[in-house]
């Protein structure tokens, strides 16, 4: 039997804060914050998201029982103790105490029944689109107004890496008020409470002056969400004052913003991942174990980053510095095109090949469209001779799915994303990009490879619960997959900057993309 | 009379269904939308459950005959991304575009009506020359680049002006200036091409005659028969704007129609584009008619009914 107590386990963060970052200092709650984002939530109900940008809006209003902090550890947030018992290992049971004293914003006590009801939401396929997050639970079971368990069929990893993936929803006030109107007017546990919103302007929250968390909690009354798609627009609007909080300063413009009286900035790594996939499947060169370290070797990702990035950009090798399974022993391939030609003759290809070479142009992150280029130009001095292909997005997904009905990659290289998040967990996207393609099963829905020794060790670590056994199965993994240069070569993840007011607002930055934009610790400096 | 209307009505309603049903095939071809609406790991089951529940596991043709009925009963459905039905997203977003279209039709005919009329009256002066200058460099800048430079120069520099939104009647000034400043070249290129036709002609020779004031005569009499082609084109320029302001409403942050469906349209959100398109067909039917119908009114020598 082992029974694993877990507190707020240590997670080292990977996070690089470039300009003046305050501490909030303020007594009481007053005054109105303007932020503005690029990207705008298409939902306000936790049950139904459908990407990240969602939990832009969501996690301001709503909670989960974890939550990663600014220092780099995963606090018990919503939950105030929780342990894994595996007394049976093949059917463990995740035991939570819930925190006493939370509320909703109407008052209501946050209970177990409410996790009850969120559970029954997210686990149903018609309501949510992650719903197969939860297919591996059995059952979730009451204990008492604050207790509760859910027992698992199997084992299942993400569960934990998820932040154990329930969001606090309220039971009562949404059987009051139906499904449609919970979207339109949510109520959660967070820090701020909804006021109003108009599709595609702004969210207008305030303050939750009962919010359970009084070292962590914004200072201001009213925050004002508005969305500014462009980005020299927001940025404009920073300059003018008419908001006082933006994300995402376009890299180009990122000096110009820092060299502003009064602005302070943070940079931090985005949930993206970006690689190089590569497909091994048809007979051809990129079956070859030395091609494929020839093209690690042969692309300078520290230039091209600078120069294309303005070095928003940094690199990782498999798994980025602080997410589970981060390996320091592993280092980004180095530049080196002698060693790269020299492989490339070593595996019979001593004057290079002609190869399909397809690249994203919708702008998913910063200049993608020139990072793919300046990557594939790179790739013709050593003799892979790339015949680019650009697609849009749509085109672009449906050519790197593995399905029946679309077009295959056809032995070529392909510029791909999958974030791991941050602090990031690597095991859906290796799932979906490393193992082997198994129609039906959700594995390797993306992947171009076919390694039956990666499916073993992928499908035995979505079996481990527990954290430190998980870490090593996943660095073993990782180790391999570096080696070998499977599932993609690993090039960077892109920087997101934040700027700031300095002279007018107070604002703790949460290193993850999932909580960056919340809001949780954020006031004014002196109230208007 | 009536006859005419009846008859382009029911010429409006083919051209509508025409694009309704273009459209309709077009987003099909364009991929399958339950790949971007799930996870990328989502069991296969769940892509077959998620289709079947949109109604995407139907013929085409049946789909489309299920899109015509609700669309008959004013239902255009509920929107894959956002999860709310079609008709609201539509109508909140559409009469901001309108006013936008509006203030930027305005902004162009304050420019290209005196441009061209006056133009016409003193051919090859200076007034002539700056005028063409002006209007030229609408047309050859991009709308997106206007609006960027009016955002640095009156809101940055100058704050005289907000750099985004649609909060109050000064918000709308920039945006129609960057979306109306295109067309005041080929309007002003009409107008004063159609004056100098008209100011030609026997009968304003005659005002002149027998005392008529100048200012009378331009501005009463030829710049009234020398407005039907600018109407035409004002039609055309509306309707288009109407669909097409999609670059200037991202660019200033303008809550409208054409950011809505052209960001439906990367996110194949088939319900949002057909009624987008269905909506801007039918802007362009009225547009049309509405500038057939005025003629008469402009010119009362043109009648509907012979």
């Amino acid at each position: 039997m082992s029974r694993i107590r877990l507190g707020a386990s240590a997670v080292a963060l990977s996070c690089v804060i470039l300009g003046g970052v305050s501490a909030p200092a303020l007594a009481e709650q007053s005054g109105r914050i303007n932020v503005a984002l690029g990207a705008e939530s298409t939902t306000m109900d936790p049950a139904r998201y459908s990407a990240g940008v969602d939990q832009y809006y969501v996690g301001t209003m709503f909670e989960m029982l974890l939550k990663p902090m600014p220092d780099g550890t995963i606090a018990n947030w919503l939950a105030e103790s929780w342990s894994i018992d595996e007394t049976n290992p093949d059917k463990p049971i995740i035991d939570v105490h819930i925190r006493p004293g939370v509320t909703f914003h109407n008052g209501d006590p946050l209970t177990a029944a409410d996790f009850e009801f969120s559970y029954q939401r997210q686990s149903d396929p018609n309501v949510s689109r992650w719903s197969h997050y939860q297919s591996n639970v059995e059952r979730f079971e009451i204990v008492d107004d604050l207790h509760f368990r859910l027992h698992f069929k199997q084992p299942d990893s993400s569960y934990v890496a998820n932040y154990l993936q329930l969001w606090a929803m309220p039971k009562d006030y949404f059987q009051e008020v139906g499904d449609e109107a919970f979207g339109r007017h949510p109520i959660g546990t967070g820090p701020w409470k909804f006021v109003s919103r108009r599709v595609k302007e702004e969210l207008l929250l305030e303050a939750h002056d009962d919010y359970w968390n009084e070292e962590h909690r914004p200072e201001a009354k009213e925050l004002r969400i508005r969305i500014i798609p462009e980005d020299l627009t927001r940025v404009a609007a920073l300059q003018t004052g008419e908001v006082d909080w933006i994300d995402a300063v376009p890299p180009a413009m990122l000096e110009d913003i820092k060299s502003l009286d009064g602005i302070a900035t943070a940079t931090m790594p985005a949930g993206n991942h970006l690689f190089l996939d590569m497909d091994t499947i048809p007979e051809g060169p990129l079956q070859n174990v030395k091609v494929r370290q020839a093209i690690a070797h042969g692309v300078d990702m520290d230039a091209i980053i600078e120069s294309v990035l303005f070095g928003q950009g940094q690199r990782y090798a498999q798994v980025a510095e602080g997410a589970t399974g981060y390996n320091p022993d592993l280092e980004p391939y180095d530049y080196d095109p002698a060693k790269a030609m020299q492989l490339l003759a070593e595996a019979g290809y001593p004057q290079g090949f002609d190869i399909d070479c397809y690249n994203l142009i919708t702008p998913r992150e910063p200049n993608i469209k020139e990072m793919g280029e300046a990557m594939f130009a790179y790739l013709g001095t050593i003799g892979v001779r790339c015949k680019v292909v650009n697609m849009e997005y749509g085109a672009w997904i449906n050519l790197g799915r593995r399905d029946e009905q679309t077009e295959q990659l056809n032995g070529g290289l392909i510029s791909w994303m999958w974030g791991q998040g941050v602090p990031g967990d690597p095991a859906i996207a290796w799932g979906g990009h490393l193992h082997s393609y198994e129609p039906g099963k959700g594995w390797g829905s993306y992947s171009h490879v076919d390694d039956p020794e990666f499916d073993r060790m992928i499908e035995d670590a979505a079996k481990i619960m527990e954290p430190e056994a998980r870490t090593a199965a996943l660095r073993e993994i990782g180790a391999r997959k570096h080696e070998l240069v499977l599932g993609g070569l690993t090039t960077y993840q892109p920087l997101v900057t934040m700027a700031w007011n300095d002279a007018k607002v107070s604002y703790t930055p949460w290193p993850y993309p999932g909580f960056w934009r919340n809001f949780q610790e954020i006031g004014l400096k002196s109230a208007d | 009379m009536t006859q005419f209307v009846l008859r382009r009505v029911l010429q409006g309603l083919f051209s509508i269904l025409g694009a309704s049903l273009i459209i309709f095939v077009i987003t099909r071809l364009s991929g399958d939308p339950v790949v971007l609406m799930l996870p990328p790991e989502a069991p296969e089951a769940l892509v077959q459950q998620m289709r079947e529940r949109l109604g995407l596991h139907l013929p085409v043709w049946q789909q489309y005959l299920v899109f015509l009925g609700d669309a008959l009963t004013g239902d255009f459905g509920t929107s894959y991304r956002w999860d709310m039905p079609v008709r609201d997203l539509i109508f909140e977003r559409l009469p901001a575009t309108i006013y936008l279209a509006s203030a930027a039709l305005a902004f162009s005919l304050v420019l290209s009506i005196p441009f061209g009329v006056i133009s016409a009256v003193r051919r090859g002066s200076w007034f002539d020359r700056f005028a063409k200058t002006v209007a030229m460099l609408g047309q050859a800048m991009p709308n997106f680049w206007v609006g960027l430079l009016l955002i640095l120069v009156f809101s940055i520099h100058l704050e005289w002006m907000p750099a985004f939104g649609a909060d109050t009647p000064a918000h709308v000034i920039m945006p129609a200036i960057a979306l109306g400043w295109y067309p005041v070249a080929a309007q002003t290129r009409i107008v004063r091409s159609a004056m100098l036709d008209v100011l030609e002609s026997d009968y304003i020779r005659m005002g002149r005659s027998v005392g008529v004031p100048e200012g009378v005569l331009v501005w009463k009499y030829a710049f009234r028969n020398a407005a039907v082609p600018l109407v035409t084109m004002m039609g055309v320029y509306f309707a288009s704007m109407l669909g097409g302001a999609f670059v200037v409403e991202v660019v200033f942050a303008w809550p409208g129609l054409g950011r809505t469906v052209v960001e439906a349209l990367f996110a194949r959100d088939f319900p949002v584009v057909q009624a987008g398109v269905l909506f801007a067909a039918i802007m362009f039917v009225i547009a049309n008619l509405l500038v057939d119908l005025s003629y008469g009114l402009i010119d009362p020598r043109i009648r509907h009914d012979r």
